[in-house]
């Protein structure tokens, strides 16, 4: 057995997250927020309007490295949950590899892509197609996802780039085809730094 | 005044949605980042366009939620702002005012804990996102356009002040 994603949707999908008391959502030893997916794609597409030259090409990677940290932390939070373990990790039985799918799975269930890995060669490259994902939604006339480029390039650190916190910033991803661009998918490959 | 919260998954594309809007949960690393970023870019105005963004996108999910739920007075209005900030996990927000403006405070905010967790605290106001919010919410209690209020934090949790503190001015 191995993990599959559609098993893992189906018993994680069914998430409601809503602030407490206080008005919080604290979660995976972090606090979750719940926006509009519209105010990330806003953002984004008016900051690299706004941005020319040099400053444009600091911004892309600053983007990127937003998701690549909050990727790195929340996703080894999530490998570490109650709902994780509980879930995915009985049908992990190819170690590393399937981890990653199920941090996949779980990036799907949750919203951010419906995404999966098309390639992968352990601890050097892995290639990702997602068919859905919300940074798709506008059309900006360039790639827009940088979520998706940082969270991946974080799986694979949290995967092999080696304990944490200390691999950060092991991989690197780019975005090699999009929705927002015409294309039938996403596609995002990930290598060493 | 308790709203209405509605959370659907869409099966197909498995997008999540609450009350009808699409919604994507991130965590406050994300969130700060993005702050941090907004400073870094502030050349380019990014701390200003992370606000408008914020009202451009929170606008519609409340005028949809008033329309869905026949709130009408300004009051209800503001009331289901407050309260809708909570139900999206930004914190508490207390708000009163009239069309001509008012105040607004947090006494939890995801923004000022959750840098506070990341970087520890820090001498200035930094939630662009939540100016942005408030404008949209004292907008669509009193039916203006974007970008009618000025919203401005007196006050910020991550100095150190007990509460977060914002003043709203119709333009």
């Amino acid at each position: 057995m191995t993990v599959q994603r559609d098993v893992v949707v189906k018993q994680l999908a069914d998430v409601r997250p809503l602030g407490n008391e206080e008005g919080l959502i604290p979660q995976f030893g972090v606090l979750i927020n719940n926006l509009p997916a519209n105010f990330w794609n806003l953002a984004t597409m008016r900051l690299l309007d706004a941005a020319q030259g040099e400053r444009r090409k600091e911004l892309e990677a600053a983007l990127v490295d937003c998701a690549h940290q909050c990727g790195y932390n929340t996703g080894y939070g999530i490998v570490n949950s109650e709902e994780f373990q509980s879930v995915v990790m009985p049908m992990v039985t190819e170690g590393a590899k399937d981890v990653l799918r199920g941090a996949y799975a779980v990036f799907t269930a949750w919203g951010w892509a419906k995404s999966g890995i098309a390639q992968i060669k352990e601890g050097e490259k892995m290639v990702i197609r997602a068919v859905d994902y919300y940074e798709a939604d506008e059309k900006p006339g360039y790639h827009m996802a940088y979520m998706i480029r940082g969270v991946s390039a974080a799986f694979f650190d949290i995967a092999y780039g080696g304990d944490y916190p200390n691999g950060l910033n092991t991989f690197d991803c780019e975005q090699t085809q999009g929705i927002e661009m015409g294309d039938k998918f996403g596609e995002f490959v990930v290598t060493k730094k | 005044m308790s709203i209405k919260v509605e959370h659907s998954f869409d099966d197909q594309t498995y997008r999540h949605y609450l009350n009808g809007t699409l919604t994507v949960m991130h965590c406050h690393h994300y969130m700060a980042l993005a702050t941090q970023l907004a400073e870094q870019f502030a050349d380019i105005g990014a701390p200003q366009i992370l606000a408008d963004a914020a009202e451009d996108s929170i606008r519609p999910m409340l005028d949809d939620y008033f329309a869905k739920n026949g709130v009408g007075s300004a009051d209800e209005k503001l009331a289901v702002g407050v309260e809708y900030y909570a139900v999206i996990g930004m914190g508490k927000m207390q708000a009163s005012g009239s069309e001509a403006g008012g105040q607004a405070s947090l006494s939890a905010s995801h923004m000022d804990q959750g840098w506070e967790m990341k970087w520890g605290k820090r001498d200035t106001p930094m939630n662009y996102w939540t100016r942005g919010y408030i404008a949209a919410v004292f907008a669509a209690a009193f039916g203006k356009p974007a970008r009618s209020y000025v919203v401005t934090e007196e006050a910020g949790m991550i100095t150190g002040a007990p509460e977060s503190k914002f003043t709203i001015r119709l333009k």
